[in-house]
């Protein structure tokens, strides 16, 4: 069944078509990867996704609802959590009180904040930072700021979770442990679009690889089909090599 | 309940009763004329912080709430109509100005809401003494009583300071800060960042009109701009800054500290005494963000880590006793 149906999806800055036309759809309990070279508008189509961008024209349709053009608040209300290429967590905050506005206010939120203390605390322990749950934002590393990021996300309760770049800047025992998380968290029954610069960060994982090239969707298939593809190869090495 | 917070209530419980028997026992005027400066400030820098503490907002026309409340309390009551009446329309009326100002300025989001506020206070100041350049005379100058007065103020700031320490507790209060340290992120989470900053400006500009109203029932006479005057922002402001933004107690230590400070400046350097609280802020808004508060906390954070240091410490040796039997 699908989740999510993006039609005919337009959004230009000044002259530029960031996104071009954009057609693709996302399957339920599916992990998408999306590619694509620096300033291809991958975030650009989160952005839209979330609401935070509205779009010039065409259809996202989400659950069997319109969503393009909701105000951000909406689209996380109903289920669709974002991470940010930049993490953005709150830095006076503890780990914990991090989560727990996410719990606080997301989809099915838990409007009693003792409720949403216990719960943030499990959720922190999913992603490994259990024992942090007190810490200020600032005391904590990269890795642990991106579990984070995770963490807050996945507290809203999404039925969506849209990841941009959480690979970027990983070393490859950080990016394994990365990859073993989001395998985890789609047994929670979340699917996953992971948008990822590096091809590799994503065939560990993805069911289905969508690649952008200038704003369009140059080409989709398994994981395999993608890394031979000599349109891909293309744009990522250049044509010599293709 | 903690131990750390029933000494806390204890330390509450006797301040509030110091201040409720201090104009019973030290009957001079020129001494509650000076606390009830404080609580005015108290109230002010409280209800400032609200928004600009809390939710991250800045709010350069605090005065222009402060002054609404002051005009429509005294115009009313002057005019006849019954006092208690008259008193809540100045936080009412301020609280309407407010929406007025802050929805479209919120929306444009950025710096509007800090240039916009501004604008209005200044604006007010020179409107109000141009259409209403008469001194205002209290009309219960026949019976003129400070007590009650100085109760009003009391009763006034405890609430303002209560409604502050709850609302910063609950579910909207975590939201005002998510959206204080970063919209972007706390609206991706599911937060109405124009809601929440709402929410906050009003409860601001509702105890800032409050304190108008009852600055109306308390001054004997003044200029119906006077409480417009920029003053009356910048000085809360600072308390704050000073005592420390975002927390509950901050404001209350600028506050103390800020008039206590003046008076004794006034008495030594007098006009000078600006300058060193304009070079106080400065220094404080970059070396000390977090103001006196900060100070404290680290002071006991130090405490804890020299404990726990000498634990580690007490630790090691037992340890190295336990190695020493063993190779005995
Ligand atoms: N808010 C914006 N205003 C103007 N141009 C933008 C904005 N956001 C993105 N762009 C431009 O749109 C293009 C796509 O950017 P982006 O979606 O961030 O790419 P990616 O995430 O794939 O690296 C880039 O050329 C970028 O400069
Ligand atoms: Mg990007």
């Amino acid at each position: 069944m699908q989740l999510l149906t993006v039609e005919k999806l337009c959004k230009s800055f000044g002259g530029l078509k960031a996104i071009n036309n954009l057609d693709f759809h996302v399957n339920e309990g599916e992990i998408v990867g999306i590619i694509g070279p620096n300033g291809s508008g991958k975030t650009t189509s989160l952005n839209l996704l979330t609401g935070f961008l509205k779009p010039n024209s065409g259809r996202i349709n989400f659950r069997g609802e319109e969503i393009g053009g909701l105000p951000r608040h909406i689209v996380c209300q109903k289920g669709i959590a974002r991470t940010f290429q930049l993490c953005k967590p709150f830095m006076d905050f503890t780990a914990m009180q991090n989560v727990m506005v996410a719990r606080a206010y997301g989809r099915k939120p838990s409007a009693n904040l003792h409720i949403a203390e216990k719960e943030s605390i499990d959720i922190l322990e999913q992603v490994g930072l259990g024992s942090k749950a007190g810490i200020l934002v600032k005391d904590l590393r990269v890795m642990e700021r991106k579990r984070l990021e995770l963490a807050r996300a996945l507290a809203t309760k999404p039925y969506l979770l849209l990841l941009d770049e959480l690979m970027a800047g990983l070393n490859l025992t950080e990016a394994d442990e990365a990859c073993k998380l989001i395998n985890q968290i789609r047994e929670s029954n979340i699917t996953i679009i992971m948008v990822e610069h590096i091809v590799k960060a994503v065939t560990c994982v993805s069911d289905r690889i969508i690649v952008f090239n200038m704003g369009e969707k140059i080409a989709e298939g398994q994981p395999e089909e993608i890394v031979h593809n000599p349109k891909v190869i293309e744009v990522y090495l250049g044509k010599s090599h293709a | 309940m903690k131990k750390n917070n029933i000494i806390k209530l204890i330390l509450i419980i006797v301040v509030v009763a110091l201040l409720v028997v201090l104009p019973l026992v030290i009957k001079n005027d020129s001494t509650i004329n000076l606390v009830i400066l404080v609580l005015l400030y108290i109230l002010l820098a409280s209800s400032w912080n609200i928004l600009g503490g809390y939710t991250g907002q800045t709010n350069l026309g605090h005065a222009a709430f402060f002054g609404v409340g002051s005009l429509t309390t005294r115009l009313l009551w002057v005019n006849g109509v019954p006092f208690l009446l008259s008193f809540l329309a100045g936080g009412v009326v301020a609280v309407i100005l407010a929406l007025i100002i802050g929805a479209p300025a919120f929306k444009l989001r950025g710096v509007y809401f800090a240039i916009g506020t501004l604008a209005l206070a200044q604006m007010l100041n020179l409107t109000v003494g141009n259409i209403l350049p008469e001194m205002s005379y209290n009309p219960d100058l026949a019976n003129y009583q400070l007590l009650p007065r100085y109760y009003l103020f009391l009763g006034l700031t405890l609430i303002t300071i209560l409604t502050a320490a709850i609302l910063v507790k609950s579910r909207i209060g975590l939201g005002m800060m998510a959206v204080r340290e970063g919209e972007d992120a706390a609206e991706s989470l599911g937060i109405s960042a124009l809601k929440h900053k709402l929410i906050a400006l009003s409860i601001s500009a509702f105890f800032a009109g409050m304190a108008g109203a009852a600055f109306a029932y308390y001054h004997v006479s003044f200029y119906y701009y006077m409480p417009f005057g920029s003053e009356w922002t910048f000085d809360p402001m600072m308390m704050a800054y000073i005592g420390g933004t975002g927390t509950i107690i901050g404001p209350i230590i600028g506050a103390v500290f800020f008039v206590l400070l003046k008076q004794l400046l006034v008495w030594n350097v007098g006009e000078y005494h600006l300058i060193i609280f304009g070079t106080l802020f400065i220094l404080i808004v970059l070396f000390l963000p977090g103001g006196l508060v900060e100070i404290w906390q680290k002071f006991r954070t130090f405490l804890t880590k020299k404990t726990k240091r000498r634990k580690k410490v007490l630790l090691k040796a037992t340890i190295q006793n336990e190695d020493g039997i063993q190779r005995e």
